[in-house]
């Protein structure tokens, strides 16, 4: 995907990066990846300073004449379409039964409405899955979406299942392709108040990598 | 970047013999999951072990065979997720003690056990409510006689009959712990002898002396970090270990700027809502950017002057809990977001 966004942003004629896009491990893909990316397909690094003197937030680039980190990594807000570079899964490590009324996770932020099933899911906030995430987003388990339901612990969350076979093992989407339907950090930034940025990097930093082509 | 999160393995140590004296005759097991809470696995453990700590909790397989091979082979190391077949494998070879919440992963560790043809320390775990991992109450003789019957074929060691609380309450967690009780009986009624039971975490451990039992799991405490809308470290006894620093590498007229912003782990939510240390006492965290941030400038601010992001409170910063409250979170959270591309530096007497 990071090749594809950069053939694209080639093909509109741009022939060079923000340099910024290298920063934190670029953003948490892997700066050997990407740097790897960015020559073969010919792009040329750029940087750009922005000034002591503003209170704005220093803004991500947004020049038209070069390849920005959203439009690279394919971050929401991105002026055209690109898809994530990267894709966030977690494994089911238990399943279980959940009557009416128990609750779920530190301080039963959740309390079951009616009989239903959870998952026990890997990846907490130790890997980037916030806690605002609790009670907030969805996951997907062989394409279906469920709530990720309490509070998100340091390394597990609980995701309410209801009727669906879903076994331990399973693998479980956090962050996908918008849009394919997949869950994505559109839905993460709302509920946590974070740039897509920032949620990205910290995801790749933490959790485990792997390449795909 | 220049920042670094310096660590005080002497307020470690000193938090450590806080916590086994509040405790006792408890006894702790400091839990070290995710690179010791971001402070660094190796420097944390080495510290604690010579510090006398014999019990690490260290949550997954891999963290665990980590601790070992710090470690070496006298300590106790408690693990609790066990995601594959090779998890368990690796977890008998390096004699982990093992938490099995699940009756399915009970007979897959079996099986591993039959094929090392070792006998495995296990620690059985019943849900009290929190309805993450841990067997159900209305599953739970099952699984104890099961147990037992694993024990007496001697595949199995059942060491220690454990639990999560949820802390939502007293009066919760005092139904929690009734719930415990009631497991620990069934336990000792299918034959089982546990030698260590252990409920509670940082939180409860100082608060709920009646759930302290044999052994606490103590890690934000042990790190310094309070809980969120709890009392404060002083008040504990504890002094938090780690100190986030940024040099200033530029100074403008009402801001400097300090190279470290959001993709390092400060979370943007912050600007404009926290306040850091400075040379001059605090000031505001005006702006978090992507890899730099701006505070509010003090006079005779020069480039190289230090900006203490989150510590113990000696240049007027916050410390990690202070901020998490601002933006609706936990110390550990705050500690956890510091990228692991952030240099720590390790001070001891």
């Amino acid at each position: 995907m990071l090749t594809a966004n950069a053939r694209t942003a080639w093909d509109r004629g741009i022939r060079a990066y923000d340099a910024s896009i290298l920063d934190a491990d670029a953003w948490g893909h892997g700066v050997e990846l990407v740097r790897d990316v960015l020559a073969t397909i010919g792009l040329e690094a750029r940087t750009h300073h922005v000034g002591v003197t503003s209170a704005d937030s220093v803004p991500v680039a947004s020049r038209t004449d070069m390849l920005s980190a959203i439009a690279l990594f394919g971050l929401p807000g991105a002026e055209h379409p690109a898809v994530p570079a990267l894709r966030l899964t977690g494994t089911v490590l238990s399943v279980k039964d959940l009557r009416e009324g128990e609750g779920v996770s530190y301080g039963y932020a959740y309390r079951a409405s009616a009989d239903t099933r959870v998952a026990l899911v890997t990846g907490g906030y130790a890997q980037g899955i916030v806690r605002a995430l609790g009670g907030a987003v969805d996951v997907a388990v062989a394409g279906e979406r469920h709530p990720v339901v309490g509070r998100v612990a340091m390394d597990v969350c609980v995701v309410d299942i209801t009727d669906a076979a879903v076994r331990r093992g399973d693998e479980v989407l956090f962050l996908g392709d918008p849009a394919e339907g997949e869950p994505s950090l559109v839905e993460w930034v709302r509920a946590a108040g974070l740039t897509a940025g920032e949620l990205v990097t910290m995801v790749g930093l933490r959790a485990g990598r792997e390449e795909t082509s | 970047m220049t920042a670094r999160l310096h660590v005080d393995l002497d307020a470690l140590v000193a938090n450590i013999a806080h916590v086994r004296a509040t405790v006792s005759p408890a006894e702790l097991m400091l839990v070290v999951k995710d690179d010791a809470y971001g402070h660094g696995l190796e420097p944390v453990v080495l510290a604690a072990a010579a510090a006398g700590v014999s019990w690490f909790g260290a949550f997954d397989v891999r963290t665990g065979c980590a601790v070992r091979d710090a470690v070496g082979d006298d300590a106790r190391i408690f693990a609790w997720i066990a995601a594959s077949r090779g998890d368990l494998d690796a977890a008998v070879a390096a004699r982990i003690d093992l938490g099995i919440g699940d009756a399915e992963l009970l007979e897959e560790l079996a099986e591993a056990a039959r094929a090392a043809r070792a006998s495995v320390r296990v620690h059985l775990k019943i849900d009290t409510g929190l309805h993450r991992n841990g067997v159900r109450p209305e599953q739970w003789p099952a699984f104890v006689s099961r147990a037992a019957v694993l024990e007496a074929e001697g595949l199995i060691e059942v060491a220690g009959v454990w639990s999560h609380i949820a802390e939502a309450s007293d009066s919760e967690d005092d139904d929690a712990r009734a719930v415990y009780e009631w497991a620990l009986d069934q336990a000792t009624a299918a034959g089982l002898r546990p030698a260590t039971r252990h409920l509670a975490a940082s939180a409860a451990s100082f608060a709920r002396p009646e759930f302290r039992y044999d052994m606490v799991r103590v890690g934000a405490f042990c790190y310094g970090i309070r809980s969120a809308g709890g009392p404060s470290a002083d008040h504990l006894g504890l002094r938090p270990i780690g100190r986030l620093d940024a040099d200033v590498v530029e100074v403008g007229e009402e801001f400097v700027r300090i190279d470290l912003g959001a993709l390092d782990g400060l979370p943007s939510s912050l600007q404009r809502r926290a306040t850091v240390g400075t040379p001059a006492g605090t000031r505001s965290l005006v702006a978090v950017g992507a890899t730099d941030s701006l505070v509010a400038a003090w006079p005779d601010a020069v480039v190289g002057d230090v900006v203490t992001v989150y510590g113990p409170g000696a240049a007027g910063e916050s410390t990690a809990t202070d901020l998490a409250e601002i933006i609706g979170t936990i110390g550990e959270e705050i500690a956890l977001r510091v990228s692991p591309l952030v240099e720590r530096r390790y001070t001891r007497r």
